[in-house]
C-alpha cells in the first residue's frame, strides 16, 4: 500500500510540475522581453562589460557590434523596466558566476522608488534561476496583490491561461529559442520622432533615499571587487530625464570617483537620426541606432577601461564568430 | 488539552481579523455563559437583559453593515451572526431548562469561538455539538483522509464552479441598464447554482476540516434543488439556520399547534424576520418565501419532475433579490424578464458576458457535474469507504484541478463566500 501510494504522490506531483510548466508563459513570440533574464545562463561567462539596467540598456546597445569593432566581450542583463534593487540583485547573482572589468548602469532607474507594476516584475522574475538574490527581488518587488508563492508555483498566477493556450506554449513547452544576442534585442522597425509628450511637472525632482541607497550598495560591491562602475544614461528624446536628475547624478559620480556619461547629450556626435534610428517615435534606438551608439560607446569604454581584444583570443574568438553569423543573419 | 490547543489556534485565527472583533465576540460568549450559569438567581431579569443585550449587538451591525454609513462595515465583527445565534440557542435551550449549562468555561468558549464555522456557518447547537466537540477525540487516517475529500470538493465547488459562475453574474448585475430580460433569466438561473456551490462548498469545507480533528458537525444541505415545494426546499436549504429559525421564532409564535390561519401567519413571519436577518432589502425575498410556504399545500402531486423544476425556478427567481442592490431595481429587473426577453440577443452576446467559449464549457460541465453528485448523493458516500490510495487519487485530483481551473489569485476579483456577509 505504501508503495501505491507513493507512486500516486510522484505521479501528481509530475503533473503538477507539467502543468506548471504548461501555463507559464514561454516569451518566444509574445512578451518576449520575459526571456531575457533567462538567455545569460546558458552563456559562457567571460564578460569583461556588464550592462545593467531597464530597456534603455537590452534596445540601445549590440553587444555583438562592440566584439565585431574593438573585440570587447560584454552583456547586457536588463529587462523591462528593471527597478533598481532588481539591478542591484541582478549584479549580485552576475558575480557568482563571473568577476567583469566594468558593470555599466543606466540610471534611468533612479526614477522609481517603489515597484510598479506586477506585469514588469514577472518579465524581469519569471525566468530568472533560483538564489537568494531572486528571493530578495521578488520581496522587493512584489506589489501588494502578489504573493510570493506564485513566483514558486506559477500555476498559481498563470492558471487562467489553461483556457487560452497557443500553439507558442506546445511549441516551446520543452525547448526555448534565445531571442537575444548577448542580451540585445534587435529591433528593426523604424518609427520616425514627430512629437514628444509635454515634460510632466513632478511634486519633487530629488531621487528618493532608498534609491540611493541600492546605489550606494552597488558602489561598495563594485569597489570590493575591483570593478570600474560605469553610469550611463542611455539617449532618448522624450523629456523625462530632468535637468535636476542630472545634477544629482553628477553630484554622486562626482562624489564617489564615478565615470557618467549622458549619452543623450553626445546624440549628434554618435550621429543618431531620430527619423531613421528609432522603433516607437524617439523613446528607444533601433538597430541602426543601437549600432551606431555601440561603436560609439565600445571606443570609449576601450579606450577609458583597458579592455582585452578577444578577437585575438582563438577560443574566446572562435564562440564569437558563431554568435556573428546568427547576429549578421538576424541583422539582414 | 486538545480542546484548550484548538480554542487557543481559533482565538489566533479570530483575532487576526481585528482586536475589535475579538471584545464583541468574547463579550457574546463570556456574557452568556455567566447568565446560563447564574440564571438561577434572577432567572427572568438575566434571561431577558443578556437575550437583549446580544440582540441589539447584532442588530446595530446588522444595520451598519447594510447601510454602510461612515464606511463602519469595515468593524462589523467576523461571523457575529453564526456565533450570536449560536449563543441566544444556547442562553434560550438553558431558560427552558432543556440541558444543564456548561461548567467548563473553557468548552464553552471553544462552542462560541470555533473558527472554521464563524467563517460560513453552519450555526452550532450546544445541544448537538457538546456531544464531539469535548469528547476524547483521535485523528484517524480515516477521517483524516474523509474529511480531505470533503474540503477538496468544497474548494472545487467554491473556485471551479461558484467561481466561474459569480463572473457573469457580476457583469450582468452591475449593469442593470445593459443587461435585462434574458440576462436576469439567466442571471437568476445562473446565481442558483453559483450561491448553492459558494454556501455549500464552504460548508464542505467546514465539515471536511472538522471531520480531520474528529468533529462530526451537522450538514447543513441535503440536495435542496431536488425539492419538490418550497416546504421541502427549506427542509434542506441552510438547514442549521432554517432549525433555528423554527425552533426559536417559529414554535414560540404558535408553530402549528393553532389555526389554520394563525399557522400560516406564523411561517410568513419567521420567513420575513430570517429575510430581515440577511438585510432590508430582503424583506420581500423573505415575505414570497413565506407566503409561498405559507400556502403550499402539504401532498406532492406526482409530476416529481414537474415540481423539481418549479421549485427550482421559484427559489431562482427569488434569489433576485440577493443579485440587485435594493428592492425596487429587483423588481424592476425581474419584470423586464418578461417584457424585455430576448433569446437571440442573449446567444449572440454570451461571450461578452466575462467568460470565452472554453470557460463557459468549463461553466456548463462543472455545474453539471455539481448536480450528478447531489443526485447521486447517497451512492457517493460510498467513496468514504474506499481503500487509502483511492481515496489518495480522488483528493489529489479535485486539488489538482481546482488550481487549474479555479477562479481565484491575481487577476480575478478576491472572492469572498458569499454568505459570510450575513
Amino acid at each position: 500500500m505504501k508503495k501505491r501510494i507513493c507512486i500516486i504522490i510522484i505521479f501528481f506531483l509530475s503533473l503538477f510540475i507539467l502543468l506548471n510548466r504548461l501555463v507559464t508563459p514561454k516569451y518566444q513570440t509574445e512578451l518576449i522581453e520575459g526571456h531575457m533574464i533567462k538567455e545569460y545562463y546558458q552563456e559562457a561567462k567571460n564578460h569583461e562589460v556588464i550592462f545593467i539596467g531597464d530597456c534603455e540598456v537590452y534596445a540601445n546597445f549590440s553587444p555583438i557590434q562592440m566584439y565585431k569593432d574593438y573585440g570587447i566581450t560584454s552583456y547586457i542583463r536588463g529587462t523591462s523596466q528593471q527597478l533598481i534593487w532588481q539591478s542591484l540583485e541582478i549584479l549580485k547573482e552576475t558575480l557568482k558566476y563571473e568577476k567583469p572589468k566594468v558593470i555599466v548602469f543606466n540610471v534611468n532607474s533612479m526614477r522609481y522608488d517603489k515597484p510598479v507594476s506586477e506585469a514588469y516584475n514577472r518579465l524581469t522574475l519569471d525566468n530568472m534561476k533560483w538564489s537568494q538574490e531572486k528571493i530578495n527581488m521578488i520581496n522587493s518587488s512584489m506589489l501588494e496583490e502578489e504573493t510570493f508563492l506564485s513566483y514558486i508555483f506559477p500555476i498559481l498566477r498563470y492558471h487562467s491561461r489553461i483556457t487560452e493556450l497557443t500553439k507558442e506554449d506546445l511549441d516551446y513547452f520543452l525547448n526555448e529559442k534565445n531571442i537575444t544576442f548577448n542580451g540585445f534585442l534587435i529591433n528593426k522597425n523604424i518609427k520616425p520622432y514627430t512629437s514628444f509628450p509635454e515634460q510632466r511637472r513632478l511634486p519633487s525632482y530629488t531621487f528618493k533615499e532608498n534609491v540611493y541607497k541600492y546605489l550606494d550598495e552597488m558602489v561598495k560591491i563594485t569597489k570590493n571587487n575591483n570593478i570600474e562602475l560605469v553610469l550611463i544614461k542611455a539617449p532618448s528624446i522624450y523629456p523625462y530625464w530632468y535637468d535636476e536628475y542630472e545634477k544629482q547624478i553628477i553630484d554622486y559620480a562626482s562624489k564617489n570617483n564615478l565615470h557618467y556619461y549622458n549619452l543623450k547629450k553626445v546624440v549628434d556626435e554618435v550621429g543618431i537620426d531620430y527619423n531613421t534610428d528609432t522603433y516607437d517615435g524617439g523613446l528607444h534606438l533601433n538597430l541602426n541606432g543601437a549600432t551606431k551608439l555601440s561603436k560609439y560607446f565600445g571606443k570609449l569604454l576601450q579606450d577609458e577601461f583597458n579592455l582585452t581584444d578577444y578577437r585575438n583570443n582563438e577560443s574566446v574568438n572562435s564562440i564569437y564568430q558563431n554568435k556573428i553569423l546568427l547576429y549578421n543573419d538576424a541583422i539582414k | 488539552m486538545a480542546n484548550i490547543l484548538l480554542l487557543i489556534i481559533s482565538i489566533l485565527i479570530y483575532a487576526s481579523f481585528g482586536l475589535k472583533s475579538l471584545i464583541f465576540i468574547v463579550f457574546s460568549a463570556l456574557s452568556t455563559y455567566l447568565a446560563a450559569k447564574y440564571m438561577y438567581k434572577n432567572k427572568k431579569l438575566i434571561f431577558y437583559s443578556t437575550l437583549i443585550i446580544n440582540i441589539l449587538i447584532l442588530v446595530f451591525f446588522k444595520i451598519i453593515s447594510f447601510n454602510n454609513f461612515l464606511n463602519i462595515s469595515i468593524l462589523v465583527p467576523l461571523g457575529i451572526s453564526y456565533y450570536t445565534f449560536s449563543v441566544l440557542g444556547y442562553l434560550i435551550d438553558i431558560y427552558k431548562e432543556k440541558y444543564q449549562p456548561e461548567k467548563s468555561i473553557f468548552n464553552y468558549f471553544l462552542f462560541v469561538m470555533y473558527i472554521p464555522y464563524l467563517f460560513i456557518g453552519p450555526i452550532s447547537r450546544y445541544d448537538q455539538i457538546s456531544k464531539t466537540l469535548y469528547n476524547k477525540r483521535t485523528i484517524t487516517k480515516d477521517n483524516f483522509f474523509n474529511g480531505l475529500i470533503r474540503v477538496a470538493w468544497g474548494l472545487f465547488k467554491k473556485y471551479v464552479i461558484a467561481g466561474r459562475i459569480a463572473i457573469i453574474i457580476s457583469t450582468i448585475s452591475s449593469n442593470p441598464e445593459a443587461y435585462f430580460g434574458s440576462y436576469v433569466f439567466l442571471a437568476l438561473i445562473l446565481y442558483s447554482f453559483e450561491l448553492y456551490n459558494d454556501f455549500s462548498g464552504g460548508i464542505d469545507m467546514v465539515l471536511g476540516f472538522s471531520k480531520i480533528l474528529g468533529i462530526e458537525l451537522s450538514e447543513n444541505f441535503n440536495s435542496p434543488y431536488l425539492s419538490e415545494n418550497l416546504r421541502e426546499f427549506w427542509r434542506k436549504w441552510h438547514i442549521s439556520l432554517s432549525t433555528w429559525f423554527k425552533d426559536y421564532v417559529y414554535i414560540p409564535l404558535g408553530g402549528n399547534k393553532c389555526s389554520k390561519i394563525r399557522n400560516r401567519i406564523n411561517l410568513i413571519i419567521t420567513f420575513i424576520v430570517s429575510g430581515l436577518w440577511h438585510g432590508i432589502n430582503y424583506f420581500f425575498w423573505g415575505l414570497f418565501h413565506g407566503i409561498i410556504v405559507a400556502f403550499t399545500p402539504k401532498e406532492k402531486s406526482d409530476f416529481k419532475v414537474l415540481n423539481i423544476t418549479l421549485t427550482f425556478l421559484i427559489v431562482s427567481f427569488l434569489w433576485v433579490f440577493f443579485i440587485y442592490p435594493d428592492s425596487l431595481t429587483s423588481f424592476k429587473m425581474f419584470f423586464s424578464i418578461f417584457y424585455k426577453f430576448n433569446g437571440i440577443d442573449l446567444i449572440n452576446n454570451i461571450t461578452k458576458l466575462g467568460l470565452n467559449i472554453p470557460n463557459l464549457i468549463i461553466m456548463i460541465v462543472t455545474i453539471i457535474i455539481g448536480i450528478i453528485v447531489d443526485i447521486k448523493h447517497d451512492k457517493l458516500k460510498s467513496i468514504y469507504n474506499l481503500k487509502i490510495d483511492k481515496k489518495l487519487i480522488i483528493i489529489l485530483s479535485l486539488l489538482l484541478i481546482t488550481l487549474l481551473l479555479g477562479i481565484y489569485g491575481l487577476g480575478f476579483e478576491k472572492s469572498n463566500f458569499i454568505y459570510s456577509k450575513f
